[in-house]
């Protein structure tokens, strides 16, 4: 039986009069790799933004590993072991990448697990970007910037990492290294949740899929069931297909 | 794949001490004392300008009071001499540490907003600053301001004329381009660009964006106090003019004329304004109309200022003499601050 490390009950968040997310359960379990869609708008981001301190919740509660971390800062939550990654901005343009991984790893938790990259230039490899670590971030093109997105997150050693939209902008040759390389981090004991609308890169990476609509959960099981649940055909493949 | 050079961060740090061994060598060609006073306020306004690219050039975040830190400094330095006798030596860091408080009380509340709004407090503060220093009574000499009479000495021997005066402040320089350089350099350093770069990045990876904001204008304070410290015992006498909004604004005009994000930047950026209207023979009104004009043309045509500028100008040049040169040959990166 898995445990759940993060335990999200009754999140809310509005701005103004629009309800972003209207009360969303989920747990994630230790050593999973979870997927969340959804149509545009249907929450997907602002439930990332909610737990890892962007926003704060209008209400409700975030547990990890049963405690209340709710509302922290940002830099908070990056201490407690949950990593991130952003749909957009990915990197710190400015600077080579190698100094991008540095600094990510110059500000790592103390933590007493064993993490196989414990160099800057080790997690570059990990990544596959060894040979461009002088260039300034700004330069590599998209797919690239993705990886070192992936790279600055395993940095900080998290146990638990969340995934905004992957595999966006990638092409096909890209889109597989990224599932290879996201498929091998239980194996690390980092667990995943992942983000997207591909239902092809939820299906090469998932077992379990949260179907998100209008801010409410509106599946959640093995992929097939989520795949094949009307409800779920109705109101988001429905829409798209 | 061609990498880049890996060249130590000495190599940055040695260009900036060769201009000072330079510099240090004028005083040995006789100069009048006109242009040797010039060069002094000069290397003051440089030893402020240290700090404020730290702030600017690293963090990202531009301050328009600047001068009013200096003017704590100065007048730390004045009140200190007059009430308690109190010398050059021991103001120096006692100014530094009291403009960096002041830093520190402005930027608490300020930089829990966005820049903007930071930049328009300390803007704000500046102006406040100097009515306070009018309005001070006797305390602050009011808007005379006051006088400053101990004089500056060198074990034991007397340091306040022009020329050991001028090597004090080159000393001054000296250490704060090397503090500058060891910021930029440091773990501390990449955290503040790492901030300037990418805010929401840096929160994600653990970085408490806004306390790292009050330390870099907390540093920026010290620069400023050992500046306002240097400055009032070169003039003599201070007011609350010398630290309002234009000086202010000249300030951070020169450090993105120099160019912030380099180490020779502020040394370039110093010389620059307060050479150019002197060489040019231009009156108060003049220079401040050729400021704003060197302002824009930095802004639009060399945003990294004129020392990376130039960098990228000769780097162009050998490629167009040498052909594809490889990057290895390049002297020096106006993108990477520690290359």
């Amino acid at each position: 039986m898995m445990s759940a490390i993060l335990q999200i009950e009754g999140l809310r968040k509005q701005f103004g009069g629009v309800t972003a997310l209207a009360g969303v359960d989920l747990a994630i379990q230790e050593g999973e790799i979870l997927g969340v869609v959804g149509p545009n708008g249907s929450g997907k981001t602002t439930l990332f933004n909610v737990v890892t301190g962007v926003h704060k919740p209008s209400g409700g509660r975030v547990l990890w590993h049963g405690r209340d971390i709710t509302g922290l800062a940002a830099h908070q939550i990056s201490g407690v072991g949950i990593g991130h990654t952003f749909q957009q901005a990915m990197a710190f343009p400015g600077l080579p990448v190698l100094e991008n991984v540095r600094i990510a790893c110059e500000h790592a938790r103390r933590s007493s697990r064993a993490y196989p990259w414990t160099t800057p230039e080790a997690l570059l490899r990990f990544v596959g970007l060894s040979d461009l670590a002088g260039e300034r971030a700004g330069v590599l093109p998209f797919g690239n910037l993705r990886l070192l997105g992936i790279a600055l997150a395993l940095a900080t050693r998290p146990s638990l990492i969340l995934l905004d939209e992957p595999a966006a902008g990638l092409n096909d040759k890209e889109t597989l290294a990224l599932v290879g390389l996201v498929k091998q981090l239980p194996e690390h004991g980092i667990s995943v949740c992942v983000i997207d609308h591909d239902m092809k890169l939820m299906q090469m990476l998932c077992r379990r899929l949260v179907v998100l609509d209008f801010g409410s959960k509106i599946a959640d099981g093995p992929i097939r069931d989520v795949l094949n649940d009307p409800k779920v055909l109705e109101v988001y493949l429905g829409g798209v297909l | 794949m061609i990498m880049k050079s890996s060249s130590s961060p000495l190599a940055s740090l040695l260009p900036a001490l060769a201009v000072l061994v330079v510099l240090a060598l004028v005083p040995a060609l006789g100069p009048s004392n006109r242009i040797l006073s010039l060069a002094i306020s000069a290397g003051i306004n440089i030893v402020a300008l240290y700090g404020l690219a730290v702030l600017f050039g690293q963090t990202g975040i531009l301050s328009m009071g600047h001068a009013a830190l200096v003017g704590v400094g100065a007048y730390t330095a004045a009140i200190l001499a007059r009430d308690l006798g109190i010398g050059f030596w021991v103001a120096l860091p006692l100014g530094s540490l009291l403009a960096a408080a002041v830093a520190a009380i402005v930027g608490v509340p300020s930089l829990r907003v966005s820049g903007h709004h930071f930049v328009i407090m300390t803007f704000a503060f500046g102006q406040l600053l100097s009515i306070v220093l009018t309005n001070g009574g006797a305390f602050t000499g009011a808007a005379t301001g006051l006088d400053l009479q101990l004089p500056v000495t060198w074990f034991g021997r007397p340091a306040g004329d022009l020329v050991p005066y001028y090597f004090i402040v080159i000393a001054f320089v000296a250490i704060s381009a090397v503090a500058s350089w060891l910021i930029i350099n440091s773990s501390y350093g990449r955290t503040l660009r790492a901030i300037r770069e990418n805010e929401k990045l840096a929160a994600s990876l653990g970085i408490n964006v806004g306390r790292h904001k009050i330390g870099a204008f907390v540093v920026s304070g010290l620069f400023a106090g050992v500046s306002g410290v240097l400055l009032a015992y070169f003039f003599r006498h201070i007011s609350p003019n010398q630290f309002s909004a234009f000086p202010s604004i000249y300030l951070a005009l020169m450090v993105m004329i120099g160019g912030a994000r380099l180490l020779l930047g502020p040394i370039a950026g110093g010389i620059l304004v307060s050479f150019l209207p002197e060489m040019l023979n231009l009156d108060p009104v003049e220079s401040r109309i050729l400021y704003g004009i060197c302002l824009i043309a930095v802004i639009l045509l060399l945003p990294n200022g004129l020392i990376a500028g130039l960098f990228d100008g000769l780097r162009a040049l050998g490629r167009r003499l040498f052909g594809s040169a490889p990057r290895t040959t390049v002297p020096a990166d106006s993108t990477s601050e520690t290359a």
